[in-house]
């Protein structure tokens, strides 16, 4: 099903928790809402699930406007951080019970739960009690709990976030598999860039309630419209340094970096780690090496530039070390101008 | 979050989830509280017509110049004041006991937790026997330290001593679990470190138990002082449901039932309930700020 | 302190020369001397007694269960005007002790016609403010995600209530249940008001007047007390862990 949203807001009295969101996801798509905490993404998810009504503008579901629709009868399942099991049920009854409520005969709920369960792969759990699952099996009951009503949307709030890491990947495959099997239309709450790149379809980010960027994670990554969707994404994070345009020459405290740009203004650049090239001759700024890290098969280098540290990649063939100074030359991809209001130029 | 959410019957449906609760309070709590305060006020209210001659303090006037309610409320003064302490000082000394960690916890916790679970009328009757003075077994276990038998129900004197000895064990049990909860809340690195600085045992309980007990002390004492405050029922397998046996044992409590229940004076028995209630009150807003206080302990 | 509970079971297993015997006789010659229980109930119609205490107490233990449980589940999950203000308002009201209220309520008991049933042993006591307070406390501790699950799976509020929240506070409710059996099974001053027809009195009345009126001798009496107490003694052995966690939070005698 297809999900839109026409200028939906959110107010908590004055405040804005979420602002003016128009926007449209589209069938059998993972989409995660990401971004820090506090910047309105779990009551976006909760306004799709009809938990918290919409202030002004309008969802719809399809053609079918479901703002005032109690979230019951929206056809959606929704998992939660920490899971909601019912404690005092099984992991069978926990999964059929959404059929048991709309009064679906045990043997037929029962198969489907037994289906679901296989398909989550806790199958071999089903007698067992919320309690004496791990959290990664507590995960995939409520998924299936979540799944077994067939609905048309999935919605996932935090649901990584109580888990230890290594779970954390393998949850976050299983997620990307089950959705794809079941080609579930699937929101996904997350505030770790990390896991939102490595799964969603689309990536919707947002900071202080309003929308920064809407796209596929690569091109999010390679084309970010605002200086903030630039940092939030990228491990390690993207260098920015704020300085002046003056023909031809980036200025940061009187230190340059060549730079090909049309008006003098104040801007800011963003260069990415991996779009520093190493050049003695036809270098459009020079730093001094501050330190080296070897991180698995990467070489990171922290570099001195006046008084910020930038990063960056070392190559095989680089012969310098530390305190040496090295001319370096920006790739044009990885490259990004903003203007003092954080937007890209 | 907000009202609106789910369904759109919310305003009906808290109603229906609260009458049943609201019906029984409102009959069996709320209406009579604020009647008794109306009655309290009625001149010669007459229980079957509910006629009454007219407003005003006169049975306030009367009850407090009662020379019996005058009476029933030092008797009441004496009983707090000898059981609230006693109660409070052994079981002090029982909880010190029991906070030792001994084996076989679930035996003691059945010992003490025993009086509260069994009817206050059935073991009265038990204590009726036992204060017998030819052959109950107080008499009889004092008679092996040669002390003659003590007449403690048949000579009036001794009825308040009889009812004191009651009471503090029947309020020994309840008194016991608040002091050992307050116990158990005290860190046990306290006592490790008092050791290791060479404290004596008494000289730990004195600096730092009692101290860090204190707030439980005083919360201990006031709820105590108000159930003690409302004794009467003490009074009906001891004494066969007379204040003393010369009825000199009147308490508050027996004073309210007697006006009320045998002379139908529903008036003064309501003015005599409702100063019970304004001194129940005072002691109540007292235990709340100690309890205030002790959250910031 | 569990002396008297002593004294009264062997006492019960008395002769009645043993009884006043001097030296005292702390044991009894013969244990399983019954004696005196068989006594004790043809002299008076415990059993009666003991029926009447049966179902009044199971008919104040379910009523009032199900208004605590309904009226706790609107003060902590419904959303309704006022709902805190009100609450604290009853909480304060928990302060007015019954022996303020008894007068008027003996009066209602008169109108309704109902003095001298077993009705009237149950319905004043059918709203409890203090049990309804312990299991509000433990509804709000039940995640709120539990509630908005059930709600999205298209479980009513009703249904909520009593497939999620019930199963979940068994505990909690055992334990207010077993406060409340042990206050109506031992309830003594208003049974005594507004019952006075041998028919309709439970055990502590029972016992009470058979001490009081019949001038009946003391085995038989420590019989009939024993048969009052045995009921509760065996009720905490079996459930200690429930009463005693009731008891500390101040439900009993307090």
């Amino acid at each position: 099903m297809q999900v839109n949203l026409k200028n939906v807001t959110k107010k908590f009295n004055d405040f804005k928790a979420v602002n003016n969101f128009t926007l449209t996801f589209e069938e059998g798509e993972l989409i995660c809402l990401l971004g820090p905490s506090g910047c309105g993404k779990s009551t976006l998810l909760n306004m799709i699930s009809g938990i918290i009504p919409v202030t002004e503008g309008k969802i719809f579901f399809d053609d079918r406007d479901v703002t005032n629709l109690a979230p019951q009868h929206r056809e959606i399942g929704l998992v939660f951080q920490n899971y909601a099991l019912y404690p005092h049920m099984s992991v069978l009854e926990n999964i059929s019970f959404p059929l048991e409520i709309k009064k679906v005969e045990k043997k037929e709920r029962e198969a489907l739960a037994v289906e679901m369960a296989k398909l989550v792969k806790v199958d071999t759990l089903l007698d067992r009690k919320p309690a004496e699952l791990s959290g990664g099996q507590q995960q995939r009951v409520a998924i299936a709990r979540a799944l077994i009503k067939k609905p048309k949307i999935l919605l996932l709030d935090e649901p990584l976030s109580n888990l230890d890491a290594r779970l954390r990947l393998e949850m976050r495959e299983e997620i990307r598999r089950i959705q794809q099997e079941t080609k579930v239309t699937t929101i996904f709450v997350t505030h770790d860039q990390e896991e939102a790149m490595s799964i969603s379809d689309k990536i919707v980010l947002m900071k202080d309630g309003v929308l920064m960027q809407v796209d596929k994670p690569q091109v999010l990554y390679d084309n970010p419209l605002k200086e903030f969707v630039s940092t939030f994404l990228g491990n390690p994070p993207i260098n920015t340094i704020k300085g002046n345009y003056n023909n031809g020459f980036f200025e940061y405290n009187n230190q340059k970096i060549k730079l090909n740009y049309h008006t003098n203004e104040e801007i800011t650049l963003a260069i990415r780690p991996e779009a520093i090239d190493f050049d003695e001759e036809n270098y459009d700024f020079k730093a001094v090496i501050k330190e080296r890290f070897k991180i698995g098969k990467e070489e990171l280098l922290m570099l001195q530039f006046n008084d910020l540290l930038l990063r960056t990649y070392a190559t095989d063939e680089l012969n310098k070390n530390v305190g040496d100074e090295i001319g370096l030359k920006l790739k044009n991809k990885g490259v990004f101008i903003f203007d003092n209001k954080g937007d890209r130029k | 979050m907000s009202r609106q959410q789910f369904s759109l019957n919310n305003k009906i449906e808290p109603i229906l989830y609260l009458s049943p609760f609201f019906f029984g309070l409102i009959i069996w709590t709320l209406y009579p509280f604020i009647n008794v305060l109306l009655i309290s006020f009625k001149e010669n209210y007459n229980l079957l017509t509910g006629s009454y001659k007219n407003l005003g303090l006169g049975n306030y006037i009367y009850v407090l110049n009662n020379l019996k309610f005058l009476n029933a409320l030092r008797n009441t003064g004496i009983y707090v004041i000898f059981t609230v302490p006693i109660s409070t000082f052994l079981a002090l000394i029982f909880a010190n006991l029991l906070n030792q960690k001994l084996k076989g916890i679930a035996l003691f916790q059945t010992a003490y937790f025993l009086p509260l679970v069994t009817s206050a009328t059935a073991i009265g009757l038990v204590w009726k026997l036992m204060f017998n003075t030819n052959f109950g077994a107080i008499n009889q276990i004092l008679s092996y330290l040669n002390i003659s038998p003590i007449h403690w129900l048949d000579y009036p004197k001794n009825n308040i001593y009889t009812l004191i000895i009651f009471g503090v064990w029947n309020i020994l049990p309840f008194t016991i679990i608040l002091l050992l909860s307050g116990l158990q809340n005290i860190n046990p690195l306290y006592y490790t470190v008092a050791k290791l600085d060479g404290a004596s045992d008494f000289k730990i309980f004195r600096r730092i138990t009692i101290p860090l007990l204190s707030p439980t002390i005083g919360l201990v004492l006031i709820i105590n002082t108000i159930s003690t405050s409302k004794v009467y029922s003490e009074l009906f397998p001891i004494f066969s449901g007379r204040p003393g046996i010369a009825d000199n044992l009147y308490t508050v409590v027996y004073y309210i039932y007697d006006l009320f229940y045998v002379k139908w004076d529903l008036g003064k028995a309501a003015a005599a309930s409702v100063i019970l209630f304004l001194i129940l009150f005072a002691l109540t807003l007292s235990q709340l700020q100690i309890q205030k206080k002790w959250k910031h302990y | 302190m569990v002396f008297p509970f002593f004294y009264m079971i062997t006492t019960a297993l008395k002769t009645p020369q043993e009884l006043t015997a001097f030296p005292p006789v702390w044991i009894p010659k013969n244990i399983f001397n019954l004696e005196n229980f068989k006594l004790a109930l043809k002299e008076a119609p415990f059993l009666i007694y003991f029926l009447n205490s049966v179902i009044v107490t199971i008919c104040c233990v379910v009523i009032t269960g199900f208004t605590t449980i309904v009226a706790a589940f609107a003060f902590s999950r419904l959303k309704f005007f006022g709902r805190d203000l009100i609450f604290s308002l009853l909480l304060s009201l928990m302060m007015v002790p019954f022996e303020m209220l008894i007068i008027t309520n003996f009066q209602t008991m008169v109108r309704l016609k109902l003095t001298n049933t077993l009705i009237a042993l149950i319905i004043p006591f059918t709203s409890s403010i203090f049990y309804t307070y312990i299991l509000r406390n433990f509804f709000l501790s039940i995640p709120d995600s539990l509630y908005y699950s059930a709600r999205i799976d298209g479980a009513s509020n009703w249904k909520y209530l009593w497939r999620i929240m019930v199963p979940i506070a068994k505990p909690s409710l055992f334990t207010i249940m077993l406060l409340n059996a042990i206050n109506c099974w031992n309830s003594f001053v208003w049974t005594m008001l507004v019952i006075n027809n041998d028919n309709f009195r439970t055990l502590p009345l029972g016992i009470y007047k058979f001490s009081s009126e019949g001038g009946a001798d003391f085995e038989l009496i420590m019989a009939g007390s024993t048969l009052i107490v045995l009921p509760m003694i065996i009720l905490f052995l079996f459930a200690r862990k429930y009463i005693v966690s009731g008891v500390s939070r101040g439900g009993l005698k307090g």
